[in-house]
């Protein structure tokens, strides 16, 4: 009872903060004095972090007197995923959202509060204030974390059994809802420019620097959902154009879109409207990724977050974008740029190129993703849009953006001149072709990994050309940090952790091979070059869960965590796979059927076997690891471009 | 190339308007899976009582009709998802001779009445203090559902939230 009432007394005290910080940013624009955002952002903050506190103590001592922790929570779920257990449903998960939001709102207001007299910084403040009192209010009303549970209640159901079966569900989540928060910043800043009329200063890289930061957090996020699936899901793939995973992927492509863009209009003075329609883009799909997330309308494997909050998501989405377009129609032709781009062969001509590719891969995924609710609409019947026709888009697009990172980032500004551009270029095309020759010589003939091949040297060499430039200037002034902080840094570092992200998904999937392979207790094969041996099972039995191990050495090594399946609390039974990687190749087994006639495995039984024999699924992926060390890369380079330094231009 | 931002606002608006207007009127997708239960077959259990805010009700008086008997609790996160499209359900199926049925399983009465006046619900609901009920039918965690065909047998053991569409199809399939 009390922690019904003091966590929604937290509540009410966010809710306060927020829709205060409205008014009080409303009644200094109309007097032109600053307003007091930071004190209330902190009010706000300080009500979240109560609410999140006494959620997380009732979730850590079981206290099962709320309905979220009885519901999400069991006697027996241990520590890490009591506490993730905030995120496991929907109500925990807009906690979540809101304190990263006010976190984001406190560090926002802080950082300008020299500058709180300016409209732009106050408009913009009145815009976060609104978009934190929006998601509070859900928990206010219709989504209330703190429902009281009447029933006594023994046990608790526990999270998910996929919720509790990796560490990453601590990482994943919050990544994620980060980037997603992450955009609402450069989503005020822009509507404030539209509604003041100042796009021509220095706001528009000044946003740049935030939307790094939550571009680099989504981007990180994807990648470890990517890893977790791979990890937990057992079909040996990282991405599957599920409707979830298209929500968190439109924004981060429009996003990664205006990261680009912005500089030209940093250097240039071009696209000021389209940069702020690309702001306005970014946070409105992470508003429509929220909806598919949460209302459960599209057959997903988050369908375990579905929710009656769809009609409300969808509004607030119609609303934003209803807001972005209406100020865009009003004064967009007034506060475009005066000139446009000079040559298409300029660094601002193949801007634009990418702009349209990720715009347009954007529109195409988002189509795909919203495709099957239309033809039902309209036919009455199923229909899916799988794989086939997203990658069939996503591989040549792929191919176009590694062509450009190979070209771009070495031609200059205004127009360029061929003859200066292959002088940059030829280094790393002959490389580039070298490497083509040894991969024929070695017997590789695929064709699309030699284009990606070729095509992914030369953009490597692209962002290492960049970055000795910046090295050889930072040698000359005696300086590294400066190095660390040179404005195309972190850009580039970013450009080569895709490289080597690209790399692994082309070779990975290429040239997986996928065996079933029958062994007996004791017996070893070799598999495409592998030995994979099986040397029986172990039973175990907790409170959490009764799980069959399978004892299987890959290389004569112990797949650690082994192969296992487990029967979760409700019924279900839940396999997981075990992979043994190594830089060179991933090997990952499945448990896909036991022979004999009876077994407490939960697996698939196949009576034609002998007992005690099982089928694993061997599949042998090449190069996966790098996927993952590719992400790690993509983070540091986000990270130094958030540090980074505006371009001046140096005296010859 | 004069006013063509305001154009392409205007076409963005229009088009993302009517992608939100489908979206809105979308139903969740929520599958309850169909489970052998050692009911199904058999004559269903009696179910005899008092209603959630007066009233009662007795299955045997409804034999001759399709009856659908969910067990839902107001602390049961999927039973929030489920329970507009129950309603949904006992309105499309109000002329079809089906009765849809709720049993309030291991809840106060005060939160029941509080859930079913939330959620409009359209139905009737039994109060089973004790559990009796939830005993008989063997539920140990809602929301379950129970289609009962028209000679009292059950037909089908829904576990986990199910949808308007989804019911339909399986009252379409016992009664033929």
């Amino acid at each position: 009872m009390t922690l019904t009432w003091l966590g929604r007394g937290a509540l009410y005290l966010c809710a306060l903060g927020a829709l205060a910080g409205v008014v009080d940013q409303g009644r200094a624009l109309k007097r032109q004095r600053p307003g007091h955002a930071l004190h209330f952002a902190v009010a706000a903050l300080v009500g979240i972090v109560l609410a999140t506190l006494v959620m997380q103590y009732a979730l850590v001592t079981h206290n099962f007197s709320l309905a979220y922790v009885a519901e999400n929570n069991a006697t027996f779920t241990p520590l890490l995923y009591s506490i993730t257990g905030m995120w496991s449903a929907l109500e925990g998960s807009l906690l979540l959202w809101v304190l990263l939001q006010s976190a984001l709102i406190v560090a926002v207001t802080w950082y300008y509060r020299r500058q709180r007299d300016d409209a732009i910084v106050q408009w913009a403040s009145l815009v976060l204030f609104g978009v934190q009192a929006f998601f509070t209010l859900l928990m206010v009303g219709p989504a209330d974390p703190f429902l009281r549970n009447a029933a006594r209640v023994v046990q608790g159901a526990g999270p998910n059994a996929l919720l509790q079966d990796n560490p990453l569900v601590a990482a994943h989540p919050p990544l994620l809802y980060a980037g997603f928060v992450g955009f609402s910043v450069p989503f005020a800043f822009a509507l404030a420019m539209l509604i003041t009329g100042r796009v021509h200063e220095h706001w528009p890289l000044e946003q740049r620097r935030w939307s790094v930061l939550a571009w680099g957090a989504l981007s990180v996020g994807i990648v470890l959902g990517a890893w977790w699936s791979y990890q937990v899901l057992g079909w040996g793939g990282f991405w599957g154009w599920d409707p979830v995973e298209n929500a968190a992927l439109l924004p981060w492509l429009t996003a990664t879109a205006y990261v680009h863009s912005v500089i030209v209009q940093d250097r240039r003075g071009l696209f000021r409207v389209w940069n702020l329609s690309l702001a306005v883009a970014t946070f409105a799909l992470t508003v429509l990724g929220t909806f598919f997330t949460r209302s459960g309308v599209l057959v997903s494997v988050h369908a375990f977050s579905s929710s009656t909050l769809g009609p409300l998501l969808i509004g607030f989405f119609l609303f934003v974008v209803a807001l972005g377009a209406g100020l865009l129609a009003w004064r967009g032709d007034r506060l475009r740029a005066p000139v446009g781009v000079d040559h298409p062969l300029s660094r601002e001509g193949l801007f634009v190129a990418n702009n349209i590719i990720f715009v347009g891969f954007a529109i195409v995924v988002l189509l795909g993703t919203v495709f099957p609710l239309l033809y039902q609409a309209i036919n009455g019947s199923q229909v899916t849009v799988g794989t086939p026709y997203f990658a069939s888009i996503a591989a040549p697009l792929a191919v176009v953006l590694l062509a450009l990172m190979a070209v771009a980032p070495l031609v200059s500004w205004r127009s360029a001149d061929p003859a200066v551009l292959w002088g940059r270029l030829r280094t790393s095309a002959w490389v580039a072709l070298g490497v083509v020759v040894v991969l024929l010589i070695a017997h590789v003939t695929r064709y699309p990994e030699l284009v990606a091949v070729f095509l992914a040297v030369m953009a490597a060499g692209a962002a290492l050309r960049t970055l000795r430039g910046v090295l050889v200037s930072a040698r000359r002034r005696g300086s590294w940090r400066g190095a660390l902080r040179a404005p195309s840094t972190g850009g580039m570092v970013v450009h080569v952790g895709v490289v080597v992200l690209a790399l692994g998904i082309v070779t990975s999937t290429t040239y997986a091979k996928r065996h079933e392979v029958t062994l007996a207790s004791g017996q070893v094969t070799v598999v495409d070059g592998q030995r994979v041996g099986f040397y029986g099972f172990t039973h175990v039995r907790s409170a959490l869960l009764s799980a069959t191990e399978l004892k299987v050495r890959v290389d004569g090594r112990a797949l650690l965590p082994a192969v296992t399946t487990y029967h979760g609390r409700n019924g279900q039974t839940v396999g997981t796979p075990a992979i043994d990687s190594t830089f060179l190749r991933d090997v990952y087994v499945t448990f896909d059927a036991v022979g004999g006639t009876g077994s407490a495995s939960g697996a698939q039984i196949q009576s034609q076997l002998p007992a005690g024999s099982v089928v694993l699924g061997v599949t042998v992926e090449p190069l996966l690891a790098w996927l993952w060390i590719g992400g790690v890369m993509v983070g540091a380079g986000a990270a130094l471009s958030f540090f980074r330094r505006r371009h001046v231009e140096e005296a010859p | 190339m004069k006013r063509s931002v305001l154009a392409v606002s205007l076409a963005v608006l229009v088009v993302v308007t009517a992608m939100s207007l489908l979206l809105a009127t979308r139903h969740p997708i929520t599958n309850a899976t169909e489970t052998q239960s050692p009911l199904l077959g058999r004559l269903a259990p009696s179910l005899k009582g008092p209603e959630l805010g007066g009233g009662s009700f007795s299955l045997a008086r409804e034999r001759g009709q399709i009856v659908v008997v969910n067990f839902w609790a107001s602390w049961c996160g999927p039973c929030r998802v489920e329970a507009p499209e129950l309603s949904t359900f006992a309105w499309h199926e109000r002329h079809h001779r089906v009765q849809l049925v709720g049993v309030v399983f291991n809840d106060s009465l005060a939160a029941a009445m509080a859930f079913a006046q939330r959620y409009g619900s359209l139905y009737p609901s039994l109060v089973d203090p004790g559990g009796v009920f939830a005993n008989r039918y063997g539920v140990t965690s809602p929301p379950t559902t129970f289609v009962i065909d028209r000679h009292g047998r059950v037909a089908a053991t829904l576990i986990g939230p199910t949808s308007a569409r989804q019911l339909e199809a399986v009252v379409a399939r016992v009664r033929s």
